[in-house]
C-alpha cells in the first residue's frame, strides 16, 4: 500500500527575545519536525523541534540569525550512491523570524 | 443473467435465480465485491455478557523488525560498530533510556514495559518471526495456525456488529518468503478470519472499501436484495444444511455491518477533531492507530495495526542498506520510520488514557525480530531473530519497567529469556483470558490450549 502525504502542513513560528516559539503543526504529517537555523544566510543547526514547541538556539557570536520550521516529506525511499535521498526531502512549512546579535 | 452492480450473475434455467446464484450476487455487488471474508463469516458465538469486561487488545506490527540497539535497548558503551548512529534519551522512568527519535513516547514511558530478551530460533526470514509473533507458533503450510485475532474472535464472539478482529490497514504482503505471515483463522474456519479494512485512512477519499455499495448501488436497493433473500431464505429453509445456516448468519452480519449507521460511524475519522488526526500523524499507519481507537471504543476486541505490508522498494523498518530494494537506512529511521512511530505510539496511549480505555484496552508493540548487533558494511543491520525488544502498555500492565536483558553487545538475552508464545500468553492474560480453562476446537475438533505457553507474570 502506497503511503501518500496529502495537504500541505503549516505552522506558526514567533520570537520571544531570543526563543522561538512555535503552534501545532496543521495537517502533520507525523514525520520527522525540525527547526532550521541559519546565521548569515548559510545553515547551522537542524534540532529536532518534535518534542517541544519552544528553542533557543545558543550560539551568541555577532550575526544575523534565522529560524524557521521543517517537516520531512517522504515520496519515496530512493537514495544515490553515496545515500542521499532523491525524492523525499524537508519541506519549509513556517514563516522565518529573526533576530541580530 | 441477472445484473447486480455492474456485474452479470447467472441464473438457473427456469427458476429465475437460485439461493446460490444470490449469495454469488450479493457477494459480488451487494457488498461492494470486497466482502467475501464476511461473507464467508460463520456463526462466531454468542455475546457472553458475563464477559462484558473482557479487555480489549490493539497491536502494532512493525513490518520488517526495528533494530533492537537502534531503538528500546541501546548500547552506548559499546563500540561504534555496534551502537550505531543514534544516541540514547531519559525518558520520565529513571533508569530507562530509549532512542533519541523518540521523544513523545519517552514522556509515556511510565505507562509502558519493555520486553528487552525476545528471541527465537527457527530462522531469520520474516516470515518466522511473524508467524509466531501473530500466532504463537511456527508452522508450514500443512499445519497452519490461527492469527490471535482469531483466536480473540473464536473465544469472546462479537460485542457489536463490528467484527471482533480487524487487520488495519491490509495484510503483509510479499516479505521475501511466502505467504505463511500468520495472519489467518487457519483452523478455526472461516468465520473467524480477522476483518481487512483493505484500504488508507490516510487519504482524503477514504473509504471503507467493504462497507461501500458498489457504484450505482443505494443502500435502498441494498435494503430491497435483503428483503428478497429473506423471502428466498424462508422457501428453502427446510432444504438447507447446517453450513449454508451458518453461512445465512454470516450473510446478515455483513447486511448489519454495510447497513448499521453505527458501524459506519466506527470507521469514520471525519467524526475526529482536525487536532487529534494531526497528533497521531496524517499518515497511514497514524490514521491508521486512530481507527484502532475508534472500532475499540465501538466494540471491536482485537486490533491489529500493520506498520507497512512489504520490506520491498518502501521506507519500512527493514534496514539493510543494500543499495537496491532492501535499501532503508538510519535516514529512514531519523526523517521518517521513529517520527512517525513515536507520534502515533504516543498519541494513541494518551487519547486512550484520555477517555478512559487505557485500563480495558491493552497496547502492544510486536515485530518479528532484531536487526543485527554489528552494523553492516554498508551502513545497515540485517535480521536477527537471537534478541530482540517489544512492549506492552495500557490493560493491567504494570508501565515503567523492564523485563529481561540483553548482553552488553545486544547479540543475546542475558536475563529471563523471553520466547514468543509467551507474548501471546500475555495478551491473552492481559484480555481476562484464563488459558487453564480456555479452549478452543483445534484441528478434527480436538479442544486445544491458546497457546502452549505461560505469561510473563512481571507484566501484571
Amino acid at each position: 500500500m502506497d503511503q501518500v502525504f496529502e495537504g500541505s502542513p503549516k505552522a506558526e513560528v514567533r520570537l520571544e527575545g531570543r526563543k522561538v516559539v512555535r503552534g501545532d503543526v496543521v495537517h502533520d504529517w507525523g514525520s520527522r519536525l525540525q527547526w532550521v537555523v541559519k546565521k548569515d544566510g548559510q545553515v547551522v543547526a537542524t534540532p529536532p523541534a518534535r518534542a517541544d514547541h519552544e528553542f533557543e538556539h545558543d550560539d551568541q557570536t555577532p550575526g544575523k540569525y534565522e529560524v524557521s520550521l521543517q517537516l520531512w516529506k517522504y515520496d519515496g525511499y530512493q537514495k544515490d550512491k553515496d545515500g542521499n535521498f532523491t525524492k523525499s526531502k524537508y519541506v519549509d512549512i513556517s514563516n522565518t523570524v529573526s533576530y541580530t546579535i | 443473467m441477472i445484473h447486480v452492480g455492474n456485474e452479470r450473475v447467472p441464473v438457473c434455467e427456469g427458476h429465475g435465480f437460485n439461493r446460490r446464484s444470490f449469495l454469488q450476487a450479493g457477494a459480488t455487488g451487494l457488498a461492494g465485491m470486497t466482502l467475501p471474508n464476511l461473507l464467508a463469516l460463520e456463526e462466531a458465538g454468542a455475546v457472553d455478557a458475563s464477559k462484558a469486561r473482557i479487555r480489549n487488545c490493539i497491536t502494532l506490527f512493525l513490518v520488517g523488525s526495528p533494530g533492537h540497539i537502534d531503538t528500546w535497548d541501546m548500547k552506548p558503551e559499546a563500540p561504534a560498530q555496534t551502537r550505531g548512529a543514534f544516541q540514547p534519551i531519559r525518558t520520565n522512568v529513571p533508569g530507562i533510556d530509549i532512542c533519541e527519535h523518540f521523544p513523545l513516547m519517552a514522556r509515556v514511558m511510565d505507562k509502558v514495559a519493555l520486553v528487552r530478551s525476545l528471541h527465537h530460533t527457527t530462522g531469520s526470514s520474516h516470515e518466522n518471526g511473524q508467524r509466531w509473533m501473530m500466532t504463537g507458533h511456527d508452522f508450514n503450510a500443512t499445519n497452519r495456525q490461527p492469527h490471535i485475532g482469531s483466536m480473540i474472535a473464536r473465544t469472546f464472539g462479537q460485542k457489536t456488529t463490528l467484527p471482533a478482529s480487524i487487520i488495519l490497514p491490509g495484510k503483509i504482503g510479499n516479505t521475501g518468503a511466502g505467504p505463511l505471515h500468520g495472519q489467518t483463522a487457519a483452523y478455526l474456519g472461516s468465520g473467524h478470519e480477522p476483518f481487512l479494512l483493505g484500504s488508507d485512512p490516510a487519504r482524503s477519499d477514504f473509504k471503507v472499501a467493504n462497507l461501500v455499495p458498489p457504484q450505482g448501488q443505494t443502500e435502498f436497493r441494498v435494503d430491497q436484495r435483503q428483503q428478497l433473500l429473506k423471502q428466498l431464505d424462508s422457501l428453502q429453509a427446510r432444504v438447507e444444511t447446517k453450513a449454508t445456516t451458518n453461512r445465512e448468519t454470516a450473510y446478515d452480519r455483513a447486511f448489519e455491518l454495510l447497513t448499521s449507521p453505527a458501524s459506519k460511524q466506527a470507521f469514520d475519522l471525519d467524526k475526529e477533531e482536525d487536532k487529534l488526526r494531526d497528533r497521531y500523524g496524517r499518515n497511514t499507519f497514524g490514521q491508521s492507530c486512530l481507527m484502532a481507537r475508534r472500532l475499540v471504543e465501538n466494540g471491536t476486541r482485537y486490533v491489529n495495526v500493520n506498520h507497512f505490508d512489504t520490506v520491498f522498494n518502501v521506507s519500512c523498518w527493514d534496514m539493510h542498506a543494500n543499495g537496491s530494494s532492501l535499501n532503508n537506512t538510519y535516514g529512514d529511521y531519523k526523517n521518517h520510520l521513529c517520527p512517525q512511530f513515536d507520534q502515533a505510539f504516543s498519541a494513541l496511549v494518551n487519547d486512550l488514557e484520555e477517555r478512559g480505555l487505557l485500563e480495558e484496552t491493552v497496547v502492544t508493540v510486536l515485530s518479528s525480530m532484531g536487526r543485527t548487533p554489528r552494523v553492516n558494511a554498508r551502513g545497515g543491520r540485517d535480521n536477527y531473530p537471537p534478541v530482540w525488544t517489544n512492549f506492552f502498555a495500557g490493560g493491567s500492565i504494570q508501565g515503567g519497567q523492564v523485563i529481561g536483558s540483553s548482553d552488553k553487545l545486544g547479540t543475546r538475552p542475558k536475563e529471563r529469556p523471553i520466547k514468543p508464545p509467551q507474548i501471546l500468553a500475555s495478551i491473552y492474560h492481559a484480555m481476562g483470558i484464563d488459558l487453564d480453562k480456555t479452549m478452543v476446537p483445534g484441528p478434527g475438533s480436538r479442544p486445544i490450549r491458546l497457546v502452549e505457553a505461560e505469561p510473563i507474570r512481571e507484566l501484571f
